[in-house]
């Protein structure tokens, strides 16, 4: 179909940076679709000590540029690429559904636009933005940066994670991304549109390595955010530089004071929106009552799901090669255990015939809960359902990204909010990959990237 | 018998038959009179005759892996008799000894002052100038390489300045994965060596790639580098193109940048091969007849083709010492020799097999 692979240039502070090395980006099927330049660790040393030396923009500048990127990502053509022609390379590198893609698209421009108000939505009440502000003449907190460069570990699931960084720039550090060599697409094109809005080359780069250069970005940052699984997470738990985006695990509680037949649209889109990939989409629902009846009305509606290619415009479901799909597979049927299945038992992967597969809807009945909120998160719309009730308690429910709440027990509403690893909880019909430039995802960015620092002037 | 055969003690830049030199050495090392205690030991273990056996480096296969025996044997057992009372002993030196206990070899004045010439030849070859006062961060004893290097500057009419190094400490921090620490060693070989770079007149460095990545992160070093360096020779582990490209182009444009291979069981080093392009990989031939490599599937054995890569054999075969048939751990690129060269010329030469990676993890990023 392509005669040659897309060149995918290392975005370096001297401009686009052309290596020996180079990684082969894959197309679901398998194919090679473009060619990612590997950033080498010298390469990467210079990137970021030019970031370093590079002065941060004034505020406005900054808000004015992030504006302007927001329109180049979605309506400039971008090293010959259309908006267009990037959401089809998207689907079909990452398997994510083209229509998923735009989406996430066009929520990565909103963040820009909104950058600013997001990132400084995080201010405390009590910290002035700015020293020169008259409060600091009597004593004041000023709300200052902790470093100037922060390094970005992409994640490659789904493009609308890159809209979180953007709030970074808007708080002037100069930012490195490393891209996900499974979806490099929607970095390269943020960055590239952020360095023709006015941030230019030297205050946000675009550096793919090997794992070697990984940790090298990441030492070299003053500041870092890193996607991962649970061995990621506990690789940096003790690192107070790095911010950890872990598995989300996120889950919907239907207790006894609501009945899940009024909210099954709400408990489907959770599980199946965004094809699945997110790290907001539903994993566990939790039932207090039989959860047979429930998981039996899901498995219904996901069945109806077609399988079709990434690229299609009616594409609901992820894609991958078939050797991954059947990997994946094979990881469900080993974890599923003695849980009973409604929908996948007999298996996930529908091939499509050129060597990818889409992966098929797979719910799950489960006798109890996951342990300690664990429950099993794949890259499909993959449900546990289990029941609950009150003599539980929480337990189930930690481990939680978003939880979403269908309840009238307005105590258990507090003790949830207050379980410090629920990360945000959801009342009544609001799905779990809800989610809208300014409110925290998993904490605010802010909080992790600013503190507070005492000015008395006058 | 005459077994002190003059092609054993030809200069460097006289190339001998290979077959008639190695028939030679064999007839040396075996003979009662001339062999080393060490192998004329071992000639009654073997099932073949070396002296009328072995007649090419094909044949040099059939010995046995020597790497166990050179862990025990005294050392004064490894020298040749034919060499008399005063065999000009340069040190006893220590392989890297990262699996199990250290290979142990003897150098001979003889052998160093040879290789020496035939290395120095190579230097001059790449452009670096003698008279050079070098900066060597490379390991003292019980490892080769410092003295080999402190000879070489000395006889270019340089002066030789040392950093030393612990490569064994190193590479156990990195195998307890404790990276941060094997990190902070490295920059304090970089704290050390700043201090003569600043207050001497150094021409040359050698040194091993992440000294030098370390010491390009330093502003006021790389300055000095640019205004004092003619040459940076690296050594230890290999170097990528792209980052060789950067140092070439970006960071040190002025400078010669050359890189050595170097072994124990080599008994010695080589430099690149000179003319190589931009974006080749560094490719290294022996010296011939005395070092040679192959490169064998590690599995079969057998010879890989050409581009392949496998594990490096090597064979060393001089007056002082008889080293064949050594079974590297490090992989290699399998290169084209040069016209008349005995065995091949490797590329690449790391621990890992193959550079790919990738594995299936639960989650969704």
């Amino acid at each position: 179909m392509h005669g040659e692979l897309i060149d995918l240039p290392a975005l370096g502070p001297s401009g686009p940076y052309r290596a020996y090395n180079r990684r082969v980006v894959p197309d679901v099927t398998g194919a090679p679709f473009a060619e990612l330049s590997m950033a080498p660790r010298l390469f990467v040393d210079r990137a970021l000590a030019a970031l370093r030396s590079a002065p941060a923009m004034p505020l406005p500048a900054r808000v004015a540029a992030l504006t302007e990127a927001s329109r180049v990502f979605l309506h400039d053509n971008v090293s010959g690429m259309s908006f267009e022609d990037y959401a089809g390379a998207v689907s079909r590198v990452s398997g994510v559904p083209v229509s998923v893609v735009r989406r996430a698209g066009a929520e990565i421009a909103n963040a820009a636009v909104k950058a600013e108000s997001s990132a400084y939505g995080a201010r405390p009440v009590g910290a002035a933005a700015d020293w020169r502000d008259t409060a600091t003449l009597a004593g004041r907190g000023v709300w200052t940066r902790r470093g100037e460069v922060f390094a970005v570990h992409a994640a490659g699931n789904h493009p609308a994670p890159h809209a979180l960084w953007l709030e970074a720039l808007a708080l002037g550090y100069r930012v490195a991304v490393r891209p996900s060599r499974r979806e490099p697409f929607t970095p390269y094109r943020l960055v590239s549109a952020l360095r023709a809005a006015g941030f230019g080359d030297d205050r946000v780069v675009l550096l793919p390595t090997d794992h070697g250069g990984a940790d090298v970005i990441l030492a070299g940052a003053d500041l870092g955010l890193v996607y991962g699984g649970d061995e990621v997470v506990a690789k940096y738990a003790g690192d107070t530089t790095v911010r950890t985006q872990g598995p989300g695990r996120s889950k919907i509680l239907v207790t006894a004071s609501a009945d899940w037949r009024d909210h099954l649209d709400l408990i489907v889109d959770s599980v199946a929106a965004h094809a699945g990939v997110a790290c907001l989409n539903t994993t566990t629902v939790l039932v207090q009552g039989d959860p047979g009846p429930l998981a039996a009305a899901i498995a219904e509606r996901l069945a109806a799901l077609p399988s079709l290619p990434p690229q299609d415009d009616r594409a609901v479901l992820p894609v991958t090669t078939a050797e991954a799909a059947e990997a994946l597979e094979r990881y469900l049927r080993a974890q599923a255990g003695e849980g009973k299945a409604w929908l996948g038992g007999a298996g996930i992967v529908d091939e499509l015939g050129d060597g990818s597969a889409v992966l098929r809807p797979s719910v799950y009945q489960l006798d109890a809960a996951p342990r300690g909120g664990r429950g099993v998160e794949l890259p499909f719309p993959c449900v546990w359902v289990a029941p609950w009730s009150p003599a539980d308690g929480l337990a189930p429910l930690r481990e939680t990204l978003v939880l979403t709440v269908l309840t009238d027990d307005e105590s258990l509403v507090d003790r949830l909010l207050v379980e410090p690893s629920i990360s945000n909880v959801y009342l009544g019909d609001h799905p779990t990959h809800w989610l809208e430039p300014g409110v925290p995802h998993d904490g605010y960015l802010g909080e992790f990237l600013m503190r507070g620092k005492t000015v008395i002037r006058g | 018998m005459a077994h002190n055969d003059p092609v054993l003690d030809l200069p460097f830049d006289v190339h001998p038959d290979p077959t008639e030199f190695l028939r030679a050495a064999l007839r040396w090392h075996f003979s009662p009179a001339t062999g080393s205690p060490f192998w004329l030991d071992r000639a009654r273990e073997l099932d073949f005759d070396p002296v009328e056996d072995i007649t090419s480096f094909d044949d040099l296969t059939r010995f046995p892996n020597l790497a166990n025996a050179l862990r025990e044997v005294p050392a004064r057992d490894l020298v040749p008799r034919g060499y008399g009372a005063s065999p000009g002993i340069v040190g006893i030196y220590d392989s890297g000894g990262t699996t199990g206990a250290p290979k142990r070899v003897a150098l001979l004045n003889d052998w160093t002052d040879r290789m020496l010439d035939w290395s120095s030849a190579q230097l001059d070859r790449h452009g670096v100038p003698t008279g050079l006062n070098w900066l060597q961060v490379v390991p003292s004893g019980p490892h080769m390489v410092g003295e080999t290097f402190t000879r070489q500057t000395i006889r270019r009419g340089g002066l030789p300045f040392t950093v030393d190094v612990d490569p064994r400490w190193v590479k156990r921090l990195i195998a307890e994965g404790r990276s941060a620490e094997a990190g902070a060693y490295t920059d304090h070989l970089v704290d050390q060596l700043a201090h003569p770079l600043e207050s001497q007149d150094i021409g040359a460095l050698l040194l091993t790639p992440p000294v030098l990545e370390r010491l390009a992160r330093r502003e006021d070093l790389v300055a000095l580098v640019r205004k004092k360096v003619k040459a940076i020779m690296w050594v230890g582990t290999q170097m990528d193109a792209d980052t060789r490209h950067l140092y070439r182009t970006e960071v040190f444009p002025d400078t010669v940048m050359v890189s050595g291979f170097g072994n124990t069981m080599l008994l010695g080093h080589t430099c690149e091969r000179p003319g190589l392009a931009d974006g080749e990989p560094c490719v290294y031939d022996p010296f011939s007849p005395y070092m040679s490599f192959g490169v064998v599937d590690a599995d079969t054995k057998r010879t890989v083709e050409y581009g392949e890569r496998g594990r490096l054999v090597m064979h060393h075969v001089s007056k002082s010492m008889f080293l064949p048939n050594n079974l590297e751990r490090d992989y290699g690129t399998r290169i084209r020799p040069l016209p008349g060269q005995v065995g091949d010329s490797v590329a690449d030469i790391s621990p890992v097999k193959v550079f790919e990676d990738e594995v299936v993890i639960e989650g969704v990023y």
